[in-house]
């Protein structure tokens, strides 16, 4: 009996080794946590770019580097080079601010051929992540814009990236308290019709007075998740949470006091 | 104060969060606990479906032989239950100690559902010793109908513990969409986070996978007794043995990948980048592994039937289509596990001359793939036919036209599978996945269809001739040895995909993993686990068969009551 015990043992084993073997043989990737960005209002160009590069790698590939489920962000794209060359030929000085949009409000940006498939990135990433991904993307065939004071804007060097999700996301540039301005610059219009255009992805703004009393409105802006509109179900959940840190006071109950006025 | 929260957050993230563990680390230690209680538990899960089973078919038919067969599998579940309990102990205690403010986070959230889990558990066990220790004593009329309710609500509790444990870590992958970082566990609703979005799939998967599990493990402890055996009346009991577990394993594995494309549709739906990474992210090597144990799975199954059609009279007709069926099952294999995405560098680009591998381009997409897997099923099946047809002739009037009638149902369901996984070239990729629905339900209508117009067609058929239970060669036996590691191994590189997927999140865009451990492994280093869980696993089954052999042992010499 004891031989029929070796071979059992023996096959046991060997299945195991062979599976384990195949294993090893494959390539070996590492899924890593997306890398903390705390480079302050001093980083070099450089250094914004290799920070970026390092987060694009670990986050953004998976879609980005293969080109059939998202647009090829590092090759080029319908004849159109690379991101930061397009991009800076389409949009010349507001293609940093593109980037940034299409990282907080991706199916503001989407591309015709592409599903809106892609994450509200400030649930993976936090503000100076993502404006270190700006910069790399910037740096694809096209100039790099982002500079130290939007990291500074964003909260940046605080020592929360990678541990925060969300919490240190930028702030509109400029202080404006003009809410059409904040609406834009906050990508809401990407998901909430205005003056009967938009995506209707989100509530529309006309009427919103009707429907909703200024506290409801400020209620739903910092706790996005708390309340879902009716017959928005689908999208509960994509809007960020990040307002209550993202926009001051004045801004916020700008933005309350133009929807409420919206009857 | 909000230029203060992020600060707050993150030392609230870190302070007393983890616990170490010596030598391995934190999450080998939970690892190889939960991994191991995983195992025990679909082992203690998947037996009581087929005893309560095995038991029906003993009563209904009046058969001795089931009935024993039913009790030998519940001998084993006492065992094998203690073995459970203690690694889910373990497991516990492992998480409070090195995970608190996890641990923490999901007690709050789901206090009721431990209490509930606990409580049935106890139901449980008790139900288990009830069912083993009064066999013999509720065995005639109405009693064993009693006894075999007990069975029945056996498998009730053991399904609802794994329902409510199954709610938890769904919860950990899919937490409802209102559930966010900023929401305190106090205020999450204990029926909404135990119901989200991939609840149901992963308890069915489970459901499905434990039948399976249990019937190759089974099967092993068939096999191992079978080469023990000293008489021929042992051997042919295990010989016997032996196929009935391997039959359940395979049968119920045949709709696994259907419960399977459920789930991974559900994944998609509930975030497009955690099903990406899934399938096309850093794990899309993984897909690759499973392919490779799964074609052994069919290939082993599939030699097993065949060696086992030497012993049954008759058989010897259908001998020339097995080479067929080999070749067919090969090529499949091949192209199922052919790698497609691949994460390149750009240098790595330039010398495949693209973004594809121009080979692996063609045979590594979704449409070769689900049209491999969908013939070897389609394979597997056949031969599932021929072993059951194999000694019987069928005397029913319309026998010719009703084989007539499953050939072009193969050959139909084939047709469909090979135009879909063809189209599928040509066609936009949302188009194409929805091909895979068409394909799948070809095969299922195929597997239905022709299984009913059998079961009418040898009613009543004429024997070829006894099957010659226990006419095996010791080879065949260590097919389902192959067959039992492998679907431990496959389990245990699931739950690493499972698990995985959520990256550097316990809890999915919830709560960050902050500990040295948040990284998510490669398949080397996760390899060498699940081979580490697998031996402590098997070494312990096979303490535990060798404990049953004791226990009959001495039930033989001093009879039961001593037993």
């Amino acid at each position: 009996m004891w031989r029929t015990n070796v071979a059992i043992l023996a096959v046991t084993v060997g299945v195991i080794g062979f599976y384990t073997a195949v294993a090893h043989l494959i390539p070996q990737l590492q899924s890593e946590v997306p890398a903390a960005v705390s480079l302050g209002s001093g980083a070099s160009t450089e250094e914004l770019v290799a920070a970026g590069e390092q987060v694009f790698n670990q986050v953004c590939t998976a879609c980005h580097g293969l080109g059939t489920r998202a647009p090829n962000l590092l090759t080029d794209h319908a004849g159109q080079g690379p991101i930061g060359q397009r991009c800076a030929a389409a949009l010349g000085e507001r293609c940093k601010d593109y980037l940034h949009r299409s990282l907080l409000s991706p199916g503001d940006s989407l591309l015709s051929g592409f599903q809106n498939i892609m994450p509200v990135m400030t649930t993976q990433l936090d503000g100076d992540q993502i404006w270190a991904v700006v910069a790399f993307l910037q740096s694809q065939g096209g100039e790099v814009t982002v500079s130290g004071s939007d990291l500074e804007a964003a909260g940046g060097g605080e020592g929360a990236a990678g541990t925060a999700p969300g919490a240190a996301v930028s702030a509109p540039a400029g202080g404006t308290t003009d809410p059409r301005q904040l609406l834009t610059q906050n990508a809401c219009l990407g998901c909430h019709p205005i003056d009967g255009a938009g995506p209707p992805i989100g509530p529309s703004f006309d009427g919103m007075g009707r429907r909703l009393t200024a506290e409801r409105i400020r209620r739903a802006i910092l706790f996005p998740s708390a309340d879902t509109a009716q017959g928005f179900a689908q999208f509960a959940g994509m809007m960020p949470q990040t307002f209550g840190t993202q926009l001051s006071a004045a801004q916020l109950e700008a933005i309350v006091q133009f929807l409420a006025g919206r009857r | 104060m909000t230029d203060f929260l992020p600060l707050l957050q993150a030392a609230a993230d870190t302070t007393g969060a983890y616990g170490r563990f010596p030598l391995i680390g934190a999450r080998a230690a939970v690892w190889v606990a939960a991994e191991v209680h995983l195992m025990f538990a679909a082992f203690v899960l998947g037996v009581p479906m087929f005893a309560v089973i095995t038991e029906l078919i003993g009563i209904m038919g009046k058969d001795a032989k089931y009935d024993r067969l039913s009790k030998e599998f519940t001998r084993l579940l006492v065992f094998a239950y203690s073995a459970t309990a203690l690694w889910g102990a373990m497991l516990v205690f492992l998480l409070t100690t090195l995970y608190p403010k996890f641990w923490g986070h999901m007690a709050q959230i789901f206090g009721l559902s431990m209490w509930i889990y606990v409580g049935i558990f106890f139901a449980e066990s008790f139900t288990l010793y009830l069912y083993y220790y009064g066999w013999d004593r509720w065995k005639a009329g109405r009693a064993k109908w009693t006894h075999w309710g007990l069975g029945l609500l056996l498998n009730v509790w053991g399904t609802i513990v794994m329902f409510i444990a199954n709610g938890w870590l769904t919860y950990m992958m899919s937490p409802p969409a209102n559930v966010t970082p900023e929401t305190l566990p106090s205020e999450v609703q204990l029926w909404n986070a135990l119901a989200n979005a991939t609840w149901m799939p992963i308890n069915i998967h489970r459901l499905i996978a434990n039948a399976v599990f249990g019937g190759s493990i089974v099967a092993a402890y068939a096999a191992y007794r079978f080469l023990a055996a000293k008489t021929a009346d042992e051997r042919a009991h295990y010989d016997w043995m032996g196929y009935v577990g391997n039959f359940i394993a395979i049968s119920t594995f045949i709709v696994l990948p259907f419960a399977g494309y459920w789930l991974g549709r559900e994944i998609y739906a509930y975030n497009q980048s955690m099903g990406i990474t899934m399938m096309g992210g850093f794990m899309s090597w993984l897909w690759i592994i499973q392919a490779v144990l799964i074609g052994v799975l069919f290939l082993a199954a599939n030699y097993y039937l065949w060696i086992g059609m030497q012993r049954i009279p008759g058989a010897e007709r259908y001998t020339p289509y097995t080479k067929w069926m080999l070749l067919v099952l090969v090529i499949c294999w091949i192209v199922w596990a052919t790698p497609h995405t691949m994460i390149a560098t750009r240098e790595e680009q330039a010398l495949m001359g693209g973004q594809y591998h121009p080979l692996l381009d063609v045979l590594g997409v979704m449409s070769a793939k689900n049209t491999a897997v969908n013939v070897m099923i389609l394979t597997t099946f056949l031969s599932f036919l021929l072993y059951r047809r194999a000694n019987q002739h069928p005397v029913v009037a319309w026998a010719r036209s009703g084989t007539a009638i499953q050939g072009a149902m193969f050959a139909l369901a084939a047709a469909v599978v090979l135009f879909f996984g063809v189209r599928g070239y040509f066609v936009e990729d949302i188009v194409r996945i929805g091909f895979s629905v068409y394909q799948v339900l070809a095969v299922l209508a195929c597997i239905i269809g022709v299984t009913v117009i059998d079961i009418a067609m040898l009613r009543g058929a004429q024997s070829r001739g006894e099957i010659r239970w226990g006419h095996m060669p010791a080879r065949s036996q260590y097919a389902l040895f192959v067959l039992a590691v492998t679907f431990t191994w496959l389990m245990g590189l699931m739950g690493f995909a499972r698990s995985g997927i959520r990256q550097h999140w316990h809890v999915w865009e919830v709560m960050r993993d902050t500990s040295p451990y948040a990284a998510t492994p490669a398949l080397g280093y996760a390899a060498n686990m699940i081979s580490a869980c697998v031996l402590i696993f098997l070494s312990l089954v096979a303490f535990i068969f060798w404990l049953g052999g004791l226990a009959e042992h001495a039930m033989a010499k001093h009879g039961p009551a001593e037993g």
